[in-house]
């Protein structure tokens, strides 16, 4: 293999996709990144056996040929050179780099031994396109109410599927659930989606990427950012149809300032450490307002107060965590915070009639 | 019979890949379906898929054709096993030791939307191994009855039991049958079975990425099994952090279970405290079957294959492979396997020819000569040292040793090995063999070194 390529170009694919590159797996050569020729274009590739990352990117290629080097190493080393282009060749089984006065060589291993790059057939599988900021904003709603608990493999990624005519994201750890409503669709989709995944792909957009490219097949899910891809597997198994467990009838129903609540849910938070982030929420449909109660016995205590719309009386205790989370990923400017006593689900979603999300919590049992 | 088929490829497999390729793809594989449209090789994910295809499938073609089978083609289908073998209930458990617990959405009887198709239970254990489907000989019987005492009453009597001996001679079936039989006895037990390779990693990544809950999962169980203990050597952190979980649960009396190749005092770098901890129960080892023991194990096997095998297969396998019962199935399945695909009997003609392969880097015949020879560079002398009429200690336990392996292994008589060694009084190799028959059974020291020099003999 006989190269160049421009060392912008190069140290950009390196950082996207070296970080799925790990060191950590039984198989050494996990940790290295992928360097191949593909006619006039330089494929770099990393992968571990979860997700696999690639990127092209242009070059001038004068023979053909590919070779594996360490990731940390060759990323490092490229992104301090400076902004010329970079030779790149191998030689046995060693790179041989060169950019103006610097030179490197690293020993790396032949491409022969590198895991095959699963590849996804675009006609048998369903597309979706995708606008950058509406794909982030949904990604982010939904990922943290995740579990990482590896026995119930499930629930470890967020769930895509089509409901009604919509693309739906869902997910839950047992204790809270969200779910988003994305896009319109005609296509039938079930696809459990790995968190590291999503949280990769959400790393690999960049400030001047509009739309992402997603295609799904059974087993497998693509997405395209720019020139980076994405391929990862899905995780097997069936979802809970957690829709029977969305309470449809509230006894109170309170619609409050965001930052109001926030605020007083932090505040409140700061007493909860020893108990394990138990807050006890409190609404006066009289008085007008929600108040919040927390004690830490070695510290004090607190109660903080903010004036709402409140309909129908009622207590409830939560993790001031999973408050404070939920209310960070809702849009708009005011909230509707809905519960029925001390032990049904709370659901919390945007004042705003027409919001596509809502998230639920699970009361702490006092 | 695709189980047995598939097992023969793996075991060829493994021979030709390097250790961290073999584990990395094939484990989770299974041989699924065998008729004319092709054979079906399950995977566990696309990565899986597409490697096989690419780089896999021309040795797997060539290797199932060896036994017999050549399929137009091989698909390659994608199921989700077990992705991860301890599967256990402690994260729900940890829930609960906290002073309020948040209800969970999910209602319990939704769980088996979400089960895999493991065999593997709650706490790692494979069902597969029980006290019953575990053959008692002389070698094992101590560990056998203590196993079955600590099962009847975990955390009373030997807590904790320390279970050593070498590879593929049952401390692993043993340990998860006192784990199966407790939980049998005794449902909501909960039971983790680990390895202390999987105690190292979780721990270093309960450091690593500030994971919680790391101790509470080893704290929050009843009955604790520690697999391939060795391995801990040597991690100065781990093993304090496993010195602490083993006094918590030690003082709650909840049980331990550890196995290990090696008694404590023999393990290089563990902590004296741990050490004596190790000590404090009960510690057996495992030794290797006996002729006896390892007939029954094939018979059982076999049986449990629906076959019977003719005692004359039987004897031929287990004369041929003395140390390791892992081999000894592997050679059994290996027979089956063939004898199904060509649609022979698996008789000993048939073993003679397969066992051909399986041995082929082994000597047939062991001479004496090599006996003193290989008994002599053992314990670094020259053979002419051991066969001087010198009496210092370091040669005399050598020679005798020497003798007691001339005797067990050649059944030579006694006037050709005192002749052998260079003594002209045939009661000297009497004595000798006599006293090397005893220390074995009193001495692990002993008992080890002749392990190992027949090891050597076979190897």
């Amino acid at each position: 293999m006989e190269l160049s390529v421009t060392q912008d170009n190069l140290a950009k694919a390196l950082s996207a996709v070296g970080r799925v590159a790990s060191s950590k797996t039984q198989l050494p050569i996990l940790g290295n990144i992928l360097l191949r020729t593909d006619s006039n274009r330089l494929l770099v590739a990393a992968t571990n056996l979860e997700i696999a990352t690639t990127q092209y990117i242009g070059a001038k290629v004068l023979k053909p040929g590919a070779i594996t080097v360490p990731a940390r190493l060759i990323s490092e080393f490229i992104s301090n050179l400076p902004k010329e282009s970079v030779d790149l060749k191998v030689v046995g089984s060693n790179l041989h780099i060169k950019s103006g006065k610097y030179t490197s060589i690293i020993n790396g291993v032949i491409a022969d031994d590198f895991p095959e790059l699963p590849t996804i057939s675009e006609e048998s599988s369903i597309s979706y396109n995708i606008k950058t900021e509406d794909f982030k904003q949904a990604v982010s709603q939904t990922i943290i109410t995740t579990s990482n608990d590896s026995t119930r493999p499930v629930l470890t990624g967020v769930y895509w599927h089509s409901h009604e005519g919509q693309l739906i994201l869902a997910a839950t750890d047992g204790y809270r659930l969200s779910e988003r409503k994305l896009i319109d669709t005609k296509s039938e989709v079930s696809a459990i989606i790995p968190t590291q995944t999503l949280q990769e792909v959400l790393r690999s957009i960049t400030d001047d990427s509009q739309e992402i490219d997603i295609l799904f097949d059974e087993t497998q899910v693509r997405f395209r950012i720019n020139d980076t891809e994405v391929i990862s597997r899905l995780i097997d198994g069936n979802f809970p149809d957690y829709r029977q467990l969305v309470p449809k009838t509230t006894s109170t129903n309170i619609t409050i300032d965001k930052s109001d609540f926030v605020r007083i849910t932090k505040i409140a938070g700061l007493f909860a450490r020893e108990s394990g982030g138990s807050i006890t929420l409190t609404a006066d449909e009289a008085k007008k307002s929600i108040s919040i109660h927390s004690i830490a016995s070695q510290l004090g205590e607190n109660t903080s107060e903010a004036s709402a719309d409140v309909a129908g009386d009622g207590q409830v205790t939560l993790n001031s965590r999973y408050l404070n989370e939920a209310l960070s990923v809702i849009d708009g400017d005011s909230v509707l915070f809905s519960f029925s006593g001390k032990l049904a689900p709370c659901v919390l979603k945007s004042a705003d009639k027409n919001t596509n999300y809502y998230h639920i919590i699970m009361p702490l049992k006092s | 019979m695709h189980h047995a088929l598939w097992q023969s490829v793996l075991g060829e497999i493994e021979l030709s890949v390097s250790h961290a390729t073999f584990t990395t793809w094939f484990k989770n594989t299974e041989l699924v379906n065998n008729d004319e449209s092709g054979v079906t090789i399950s995977v566990p994910n696309i990565f899986a898929k597409k490697q096989f295809e690419v780089k896999f499938n021309d040795q797997i073609l060539e290797i199932l054709a060896k036994n017999g089978v050549s399929p137009k083609r091989i698909n390659y289908t994608i199921t989700a096993t077990g992705k991860r073998t301890h599967i256990n209930r402690e994260t729900t458990v940890n829930r609960s030791d906290q002073t309020q617990t948040a209800e969970s959405l999910l209602p319990s009887s939704n769980s088996t939307a979400y089960q895999t198709k493991s065999p593997l239970t709650a706490g790692g254990l494979n069902p597969r191994y029980t006290f019953d489907s575990f053959i008692v000989g002389s070698s094992n019987d101590l560990a056998y009855t203590a196993s079955q005492a600590v099962a009847a009453n975990p955390g009373v009597k030997y807590n904790p039991i320390y279970l050593y001996g070498g590879v593929g001679l049952g401390k692993t079936h043993l340990m998860q049958a006192i784990g199966n039989e407790i939980v049998k006895n005794q449902p909501g037990t909960r039971v983790l079975y680990i390895s202390s390779e999987t105690f190292v990693s979780e721990f270093l990544d309960s450091i690593r990425f500030k994971k919680k809950g790391f101790s509470e999962k080893y704290r929050n169980v009843d009955v604790l099994i520690v697999d391939d203990m060795q391995f801990i050597a040597g991690k100065e952190k781990t093993q304090e952090e496993f010195f602490h979980t083993f006094n918590h649960l030690h003082q709650n009396n909840k049980q331990i279970i550890i196995s290990s190749d090696k008694p404590p005092k023999s393990i290089p770098t563990l902590t004296e405290r741990l050490r004596s901890r190790f000590e404090m129960g009960m510690s057996i080892d495992i030794q290797m079957p006996d002729f006896e023991t390892r007939c029954a194990i094939l018979k059982a096997k076999a049986s449990l294959s629906g076959i019977e095998l003719g005692q004359e297969t039987v004897e031929y396998l287990a004369n041929n492979i003395k140390t390791n019962i892992r081999e000894l199935e592997g050679a059994l399945n290996q027979l089956l396997a063939y004898a199904e695909m060509r649609g022979i009997s698996p008789d000993i003609s048939t073993a003679e020819g397969l066992l051909g392969n399986v041995r082929h880097s082994r000597p047939q015949y062991i001479t004496s000569k090599q006996i003193v020879e290989k008994t002599a560079k053992h314990f670094q002398l020259k053979v002419e040292e051991v066969c001087s009429p010198k009496r210092d200690k370091h040669i005399v336990v050598p020679r005798q040793i020497a003798m007691y392996l001339l005797r067990s292994e050649l059944h030579m008589s006694f006037p050709k090995i005192a002749d052998e060694l260079g003594r002209k009084d045939h009661t000297t190799a009497i004595h000798s063999v006599e006293k090397i028959e005893k220390a074995i059974k009193l001495d692990y020291l002993v008992r080890e070194q002749v392990a190992s020099i027949r090891e050597k003999l076979y190897a």
